[in-house]
Parts: C-alpha cells; structure tokens; sequence
C-alpha cells in the first residue's frame, strides 16, 4: 500500500507539466536522400496539437506516418518548416520525449527495473530516485512482481508494457507510439488499448500514436488525422468526440461505424492512388531499361 | 537430433573415450603397427608420469600458459577497442580497416621467421605471436558486432535521453558483447594454434617445444603425451571459455 501512497507523492509534482507538451507542425517537409534518387515523404504537413490531446494518425502504408513522429523526436530533420514542442524547435532526440515502438527495443541486459530506472538515470536522479521512480510506474503498468525478471522472460505484450512504463518515467512532454501493439495478438492488443487509455486518463499527457487500424485509432483518439500517400499530407482532421472512459462497447455504435466507414473509404481511395503511382513508376523504371 | 538422455545415453558417453584408448591398445600390442612408433596409451601414460614428476611437465604447461594467457588478454583487450573505435567512427575505419583487412588473412604462422629476426628467441616474440593471432579475430568480431546493434535500441535510447557521450557504455558496448564473446571464444583455440607454431620456431620451455624435443629423441611417448596434454588444456580453455560466456552474456 506504501507504494501506492508514494506514488502519488512522487508523480503529483510531475504532473505540473500537464500544460506542456503543446506541438505545432509547420510547412512541415522530409525529403530522404538526394539528387535523382530524392524522395520527397511528407510534404507541407501542418498540425497543432493541444496539452493532453490523444491524437492518431492513420493512412496507407508508406504514407510518412512513422516520418511524422520521427521528425518530432528529432531523427530526422525537415527539408522545410519546422517542428515545435511547447514553443522549441526540435533539434534532436531528447528525454522530454518518450518514444514506444513497434518492438519493446528494451536492452536485453538490463532487468525490467533497470530498464525503466535508465532514463531518470540518464536524467541525473539519484540511483535511488531512480530505482524508487521505476518501482512506481512498473506498479502502474501492473508488473511490480517482474521488477528482477530480464525483458526475453516476458510475453510480448508484458515487454510492450514495461516499454511504456520506461518512457513514462521521464515525465515526457509527449508519448510517440509507433503502433505499439502492431505486432500483438488480438486478445492482447485490445487489453493493452485498454490500459492505455486508462494510463493517459489519469496523466493527460500529449499521445500521438501511429497505427494503420482504423478501429484502434477511432478507440483511443481525440482526434484521428488522415494521411494520403506519396508524398505524405494531411488529407482529413477527423475529431473524435465519443465520450469517455471508452471501451469495447464503443466499436458496435452506429456513430463509430459512421466515423470508421468515412476512414476506410478516405484511406481505400488513397491506398487505390498509391498502388497507381507505384505502377506507374516502376512501368517508366521498366521504360527507362528498355 | 538426440532426444532425452537415457541411463544408456549416459553409459555410452562415459565409455567414449575408454573404448578408443583399449582398441588403441590392443592393436599397438598386438603389434598391427609399429609399436616404438605408435606406442600403447599404457606407455604414454608412463612418459606423462615420468614427465611429471621430474617437474618439467609444470614448467612447460606454465611457460605454454603463460605465453597464452598474456597474447589472449592483450590481443583481446587491443581488438575490442581497436573494433569498436572502427566500427563507429569513419575516421578510425578510414584509416585501418583496409590495413587490418590486408593483414588478417596472412596466416600467423607465417610471421614466425621474421618474429625470430625482431625479437629473437624471447618471450616477446611468442606473445607476439599469439598476439597477432588473437587480434585480428576480435577485431573483426566487435568491429561487425558494434555496427549490428540495432538502430531501435539507440533510437530507444535517445529516446530515453542518454547522451551521445555516454551511449557507448550504456548501448552500444553490451549491446555488441554476444558478438564480442563468439569472437573471443574462437581467439582461444586460435591463441592455441599459434603457441605451437610459436614454440615450434625456438624456445626453451613449454608443451609444444617438448614435443618436438621428444621427437627428435624418438621418446615418441612423450611426443604423444604433449599431443594429450594440449589437447585436454585447450579443451578446457575452450569449453570454461563457453560456460563463462554464457555466464556473462547470457542474453545473446
């Protein structure tokens, strides 16, 4: 019981940033290599993107979705505009941004409480600090009895878990999840879509969450951005406003499906152009050979 | 393959070697070969026992450890640095990875006629040898091990705020150990190779040089007593090497 008590001391204070984490995108563009193999992802995206706001952004594969969400963690740089965390450019990658992806990426040498000890370490806490500050969000995720284990004794979406933990431990700005639960099973994926909106209910921190399941981005956002394909734009800002705390139920109401049948025919339209212009390409690649 | 060790699994294993040794016996008696040149296990058991207890045999299996222990730990420790420095920094893999890749495939052996020139019959010459041997192995191992750690981890990382300053002893180096520690284990059975080669060249002391001594002196016991000895040592280098490894590195 201890533990819950000191959670809330030690997280309370941290709350305090939950007026931060404000993003705006401007005349955002990432162009990858250069010369004639130039290749132009995302071109002019602009979003703005409130403190707290759960925001997923959907599109057909290879629209730029991850390019988004790398260029606000700062691995890649913009060809053009800019991108701002609470009134910053982003420069490069840094704590204030904690990122989940498609694998857990957890280091494979390090138990699950030294994992989530290392960014508060990183950070400067005291060994202590840091261990205690681990020990509150592996409570939180429900893995306090796996603090001793190493990550390949955990099923999938436990290791999943412990990721989201070990970003949440350095009190982000804002949480990038690069469709976390990609790679989950069915049974799996819906538990942790659960735990999730739970998570971010109680610490309203800024989400922006990639993912190509329409069901899955209408579930957990406040908004839902629609990207089209090559080069990346923003096609439809959708709001979300089924009222919360959601759950399953939410996917069988005729308002979800009216939402979800607008997704799916913006992204089929997209995934038919996108399967055109690849055509088209490799037709006057095929061309150029002849 | 095998399925579950049974007491006859267990029987057989255990008689492996005993069976060889009574088969070898039997036919070295029974005198279908020269016995004075393929003499009975009886009798190599004797030329080990007589080697031991005039107390050459400690000197000699130290002087061949010792030139192991200092060429591993020196070439180890060189090629784990040396690789990781050329398998992150282009200006470090600028400059020797060409050098290295002209240098590796010479087969150490062959450095043996001008090591005896550079340093004559010393110690320094043979944990040269052994050295050399030793480091290209490494080398090639943390140079491939430090460039295949995955781009996630370090993104995970940077993610999580660790300085780039510190990103090689919190990623990148444990990270690369399960490659580092295949490299190191096959440096051993090399390191091996190249003490006999080393010995062989001209020494004093140690298990290879007896064995050629002993063959010069047709004590073809003795020659077959060394061939035990370096086998069972090396052996046992490489399989506690194996368990430390898996010890050590037990993710990988």
């Amino acid at each position: 019981m201890s533990a819950i008590n000191q959670t809330a001391t030690d997280i309370g204070p941290q709350t305090a940033r939950s007026h931060q984490g404000n993003i705006t995108i401007q005349d955002l563009s990432i162009v990858f290599g250069s010369g004639r193999s130039s290749f132009v992802a995302i071109e002019n995206i602009s979003l703005d993107i409130t403190s707290g706001e759960f925001i997923c952004i959907i599109g057909p594969s290879g629209c730029g979705k991850s390019t988004v969400l790398n260029a606000i963690a700062g691995f890649t740089h913009p060809a053009t505009g800019q991108v701002l965390v609470d009134g910053q450019p982003v420069q490069k990658p840094g704590g204030d941004r904690g990122m989940v992806f498609q694998q857990p990426s957890l280091f494979p040498w390090k138990t699950v409480l030294s994992n989530v000890a290392h960014g508060p370490l990183m950070a400067g806490r005291s060994k202590q600090a840091a261990l205690a500050i681990a020990r509150d969000f592996l409570q939180i995720v429900g893995l306090a009895n796996f603090e001793n284990n190493y990550p390949m004794t955990l099923s999938g979406g436990m290791q999943q878990r412990v990721a989201i933990a070990r970003a949440l431990a350095n009190y982000p700005r804002v949480l990038l999840m690069d469709e976390p639960f990609g790679a989950l099973d069915a049974q799996t994926r819906f538990m942790m879509q659960e735990n999730l909106l739970r998570l971010w209910e109680e610490f309203r921190i800024t989400v922006i969450f990639v993912t190509h399941d329409i069901d899955e981005a209408l579930l957990l956002g406040d908004r839902v951005i629609v990207m089209s394909a090559g080069p990346g734009q923003v096609i439809e800002d959708i709001r979300v406003d089924f009222e919360r705390p959601r759950d399953a139920d939410l996917l069988m109401d005729t308002r979800f499906l009216i939402l979800k049948k607008k997704c799916f025919s913006l992204i089929k339209k997209e995934s038919l152009l996108a399967f055109e212009q690849q055509k088209k390409s490799s037709i006057q690649k095929a061309g150029k050979h002849n | 393959m095998l399925e579950k060790s049974t007491i006859f699994d267990r029987l057989t294993l255990f008689l492996s070697i005993p069976i060889f040794l009574v088969i070898w016996e039997a036919i070295s008696r029974a005198e279908i070969v020269n016995p004075v040149l393929f003499p009975p296990p009886s009798l190599v058991a004797v030329a080990l026992y007589k080697w031991a207890v005039d107390g050459s045999l400690f000197l000699d299996l130290w002087m061949s450890l010792s030139r192991v222990i200092v060429g591993f730990v020196s070439g180890a420790l060189a090629g784990v640095v040396i690789g990781i420095l050329t398998g992150r920094y282009r200006l470090f893999s600028n400059l020797l990875t060409p050098l290295f890749q002209l240098l590796r495939p010479i087969p150490p052996i062959a450095f043996v006629p001008i090591v005896i020139l550079w340093f004559g019959l010393s110690e320094l010459g043979k944990w040269f040898l052994v050295f050399w041997g030793v480091f290209f192995t490494v080398w090639i191992a943390a140079h491939l091990g430090v460039q295949k750690v995955d781009e996630t981890l370090i993104r995970a990382a940077q993610c999580l705020g660790t300085p780039d300053k510190k990103m090689l002893r919190e990623v990148l180096f444990p990270a690369s150990l399960p490659y580092i520690f295949v490299g190191l284990r096959t440096a051993v059975s090399i390191s091996f190779y190249t003490l006999v080669a080393a010995e062989l060249a001209g020494t004093f002391s140690g298990i290879a040089y007896r064995i050629d001594i002993a063959q010069q002196n047709l004590q073809v016991g003795q020659t077959i007593g060394g061939l035990v000895i370096l086998g069972i040592v090396s052996a046992v280098a490489d399989r506690g090497f194996g368990a430390l490894s898996k010890r050590l590195v037990w993710w990988g």
